[in-house]
């Protein structure tokens, strides 16, 4: 018995299409489970973990220590609910929530490319969540490094909204000022201008500084412009620089454990964003 | 006696904890990052789930860190105690308790999106273990004392303690702390200080209240519980269980979970002197029935089965695992057969499980692609090893092969291993120095650079090459001459500040050559252009040092001397990208040679323009000293100075050609 035709063609037909077909139901199907992200980064010793897992028990009794690896947890959020306001929203009943992921990573100077990393490929990545110790931001030795990451993050993310297409919208960053329960802690003004203040001193050196290895001489002029943080040329850089960019800083004060102002103030940023 | 003991997470959060005396949490912050993160215990001792003997203690300040992870479930398990102490228990306790908890809650750990690990029962395991170890060291410590078991015998409430259970409740859904499939019934329990609350959750502990066997003679007692040994022995660990033990079956209570040694009411009802750290409430009637029963009704009194004897019962079932699986025979042909199809399947559509064979012959081939890179045997061993361990068992990706799975762990091990801990900003460094913030009451100063290496790397060149950079940044600069051995290198660097000057003169420029001839003592010269520099107004001293072999050991013990007396802010090592084998030793030797309190901060890694792709000897460096390195050189003139960027190396050692 010799085949028809028709039947050879429907058979190449379906066995070609086959992978097609079902890379396109993996893939879309994949876009769905994937739910909203925030990502928190900061240096270590902020406090990213505690509010992690505050937000996730809503106690804030548990210890954490020294980060090696990043975690998420999944959480929900509401804009509508009466609860809205507050993370502690587990018994909750009313309204409409959003899941999302909220993921701790490392902050030991070892470990940062991997939160860098994360910051590059974490699909729906909605917010990014700065963490600064703002009890230890007056020392300088401690100022100079968290303002170095945040510029690294700050350009990272100006950078993405320079050259992405439409569809990766920029991503709003939150500075949380945290600890504000310490009578030592700056409050959220004076940690604001102070970054500021060192992230213009950083900007200026970076633009002085060595190039680094790996980048060929053709390459400066174009390289100089696009890595240049907030407005080009000025000579003071403000977070509303970034503005130009889409990119919206807000620095928020909070305090995980203590008395203070709470992470609710954090908590309802981020239900805003998802 | 312990001061803590911890449970916790990789991804840093504590899920069980024990805390006797407080410590500072910065104890176990620095033994994390110590000992995991900046690898300088050596990098091998990390990767695997080994016994807590063998892994090299912590020391901090005033206490010892024992310790053992489990690497596939990200745990960590530390005992902190007093250094003073010689508590030689505490291996076997991190040990056992490391078998336990992950036989009872191991499952929990690899739950993906969440950090709660429910084990509020552990207290108990816990208490028993160090009950049972503590006493193997402390024998009779404290004297038999056979209080009336009446007067401490309370009921109590178990079973719904809100203490432990800080509002875990999800949607509706309360997470109860109790994994354990007894009921949370009321029973009578026996505490030895009754006065607080026992445990949440543990609800398959209780013991009968004493009954009238408390009130029998010492000798009866004995006799009785010799009888009924037999019925007993059979499920205890042999491993565990000492030779007299076997006579009697110690129940043991600790109900409140906090106790200590000294409000610890001892009851001794076995009349064996050597458990008396053991509290005991053992109604011997009751012998036959409860040892193989979880909970039963008998004679009117609820019994449960002993903790003690679930303890023996986990750690010796995953003892003989441990055997079992060593010595598990290799299955037959048509079994190999199989394997390697699946394998070879698997290795091409991913989702396979990595075993040692699969891993041995691609390692290998990363190992060779290494060397060729330059990079040191010994360097590249540790770096192949640490990822073998990594990757064992663990499942590769959908549509991953073996060889991708290992190119990726490569790329991060090595990252992670050329990444600084603090990134190093020297402007904003220099600045800070010479123009110190007014908060922070320092006075300013000169910024002193000095730099070490054998002879004939290029340390002068370099120094030209920073000196340049710093020109251009409209600094001014001292360069002293601390070559006061070679004839020549005092001439030497003037040519180079002779022509620095003319390169940088219209950039408005400022350096000068401090130099006092030869023969002088190196690390006069180097303080006096230190002294010099401040009352001119310098901002920075760069200090050239005499090229040394690292095995000559007049030359290099002079560099503790240097190093006291010129108070450098930074120490760099030059280092040739050409060196072969040599580069480790003389790596570490010149790390060392700066004293107990001072090491090197960085390396320059100069002539990487001569080497192509084969940049292995960074590797090598940073291997031998986890010093990073900051610069690179790569070419002849002035300017040829970079940043160190890892990106860049990593990519070179990767790249296959
Ligand atoms: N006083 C005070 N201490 C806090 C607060 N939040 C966190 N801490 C403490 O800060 C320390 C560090 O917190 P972690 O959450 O472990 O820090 P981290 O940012 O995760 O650090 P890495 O994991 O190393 O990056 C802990 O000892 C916390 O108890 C706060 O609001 N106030
Ligand atoms: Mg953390």
């Amino acid at each position: 018995m010799t085949p028809s035709v028709p039947t050879i063609v429907i058979g190449i037909i379906i066995i070609l299409g086959m992978p097609i077909l079902l890379h396109i139901i993996l893939s879309s199907s994949r876009t769905y489970t994937i739910p909203p992200t925030v990502l928190l980064v900061g240096p270590s010793n902020s406090g990213k973990t505690s509010l992690q897992t505050l937000f996730e028990r809503g106690s804030s009794d548990t210890e954490t220590h020294t980060s090696q690896v990043s975690q998420s947890v999944e959480l929900n959020a509401s804009t509508d609910s009466a609860t809205k306001k507050s993370f502690r929203n587990h018994d909750a009943t009313d309204g409409t929530y959003t899941k999302f992921l909220f993921v701790d990573t490392p902050g030991h100077g070892k470990l940062r490319n991997s939160a860098m990393a994360k910051l590059n490929s974490t699909e729906k990545l909605q917010a990014v969540v700065f963490m600064v110790d703002a009890a230890a931001l007056g020392e300088p030795e401690i100022l100079a490094p968290t303002a170095a990451y945040l510029y690294d993050v700050l350009l990272f993310v100006q950078k993405r909204a320079t050259t992405s297409a439409k569809t990766k919208a920029a991503i709003p960053i939150m500075i949380a000022a945290n600890k504000m329960d310490l009578f030592t802690a700056l409050p959220s003004t004076l940690v604001k201008s102070n970054l500021e203040a060192e992230l213009t001193r950083i900007r200026a050196s970076k633009s002085k500084g060595l190039l680094d290895s790996g980048v060929g001489t053709d390459e400066i002029g174009s390289e100089e412009q696009d890595s240049w943080l907030g407005e080009y040329g000025s000579a003071k850089f403000t977070f509303s620089q970034l503005r130009e960019f889409d990119v919206e800083v807000e620095v928020v004060p909070g305090n995980v454990t203590g008395d203070g102002p709470g992470a609710e103030k954090w908590w309802w940023w981020i239900a805003q964003r998802i | 006696m312990l001061d803590s003991f911890e449970i916790l997470t990789t991804s840093g959060v504590v899920v069980w904890s024990r805390t006797y005396s407080a410590i500072n949490p910065s104890i176990i912050n620095n033994f994390i990052a110590d000992t995991f993160i900046e690898e300088k215990g050596g990098f091998a001792a990390v990767a695997d789930s080994k016994s807590a003997a063998n892994n090299l203690p912590y020391k901090s300040d005033q206490h010892t860190l024992k310790w053992t992870l489990v690497k596939e479930l990200g745990v960590i398990f530390v005992a902190v105690y007093r250094s003073l102490l010689h508590l030689s228990w505490v291996d076997k306790l991190v040990d056992n308790i490391k078998t336990i908890f992950v036989k009872l809650y191991g499952e929990q750990l690899l739950k993906p999106h969440t950090t709660l690990v429910e084990c509020g029962a552990f207290d108990e395991y816990f208490d028993q273990q160090v009950q049972e170890l503590d006493q193997t060291t402390a024998k009779g410590a404290s004297s038999a004392s056979a209080a009336p078991l009446e007067h401490n015998t309370v009921p109590t409430i178990i079973g719904d303690d809100p203490l432990d259970q800080p509002g875990l409740t999800y949607r509706g859904r309360a997470l109860n702390g109790s994994n354990e499939p007894a009921s949370p019934e009321l029973a009578p329990a026996t505490t030895p200080n009754g006065s607080r609350p026992a445990t949440p959750s543990n609800n398959h502990l209780l013991v009968a209240k004493a009954g009238p066997v408390a009130k029998m003679s010492r000798r009866a007692r004995k006799s009785k519980s010799v009888a009924s040994a037999p019925v007993s022995s059979g499920d205890e660990a042999p491993s565990l269980k000492k030779g007299k033990k076997t006579a009697k079956k110690g129940r043991k209570w600790d109900a409140d979970g906090y106790a200590d040694e000294d409000d610890d009411v001892q009851l001794d009802y076995s009349a064996n002197p050597n458990s008396d750290s053991e509290v005991e409430v053992r109604s011997a009637a009751l012998e036959e029935v409860d040892s193989d029963t979880w909970g039963t009704r008998s004679k009117g009194k609820f019994v449960l089965n002993d903790l003690k004897d679930e303890v023996h019962e986990i750690l010796a079932s995953e003892a003989e695992k441990k055997t079992t699986t060593k010595s598990q025979p290799k299955s037959g042909l048509f079994g190999t057969g199989v394997n390697a199809i699946s394998g070879l399947f698997h290795n091409i559509v991913g989702g396979k499980t990595l075993t040692k064979e699969d891993l041995d012959s691609a390692m290998k081939g990363m190992e060779e692609h290494l060397l060729k890179k330059n990079v040191a045997r010994e360097a590249a061993v540790r770096l192949c090893e640490g990822i073998e361990k990594e990757l064992l068992g663990v499942k590769t990706g959908n549509f991953e092969s073996i060889n991708a799975r290992i190119q990726a762990a490569m790329e991060a091990s090595l990252t992670k291993m050329l990444t600084p801990t603090s990134s190093l900003d020297l402007l904003r460094e220099i600045d800070a120095i010479t123009a110190p913030s007014v908060t922070s009451l320092r006075k300013a100063r000169p910024y002193v650079m000095s730099i070490v290496g054998v002879n004939g790397v290029g340390k002068s060149t370099n120094l030209s090459k920073i000196c340049f950079f710093l020109l251009q940044n409209k600094y001014k600069v001292l360069i002293a001459a601390g070559d006061t051995f070679r004839s020549g290198a005092v001439e030497q660097l003037a040519v180079h500040v002779r022509n620095l000057k003319e390169l940088t003169a219209r950039e408005g420029g400022h350096v000068e050559l401090y130099q006092k001839g030869y023969g002088k003592d190196a690390a006069t010269v180097a303080k006096d252009a230190v002294t010099h520099a401040a009352q001119e107004g310098f901002d920075v001293v760069l200090i050239d040092t005499a090229g040394r072999r690292h095995n000559d050991q007049r030359l290099m013990s002079s560099l503790e001397k240097f190093a006291k007396f010129a108070q450098p802010d930074k120490i760099l090592m030059v280092g040739e990208a050409l060196v072969g084998t040599d580069s480790v030793a003389q790596a570490r030797n010149f790390n060392a040679a700066f004293g107990a309190v001072r090491t090197l901060d960085g390396f320059i890694i100069s002539k990487c323009d001569t080497v192509g792709d084969m940049v292995g000897t960074l590797v090598s460096l940073v291997h031998a000293t986890n010093v990073p390195v900051l610069f690179v050189g790569v070419g002849q003139h002035y300017s040829d100075l970079r940043n160190f960027s890892v990106k860049w190396a990593v990519e070179k050692l990767l790249s296959s050609n």
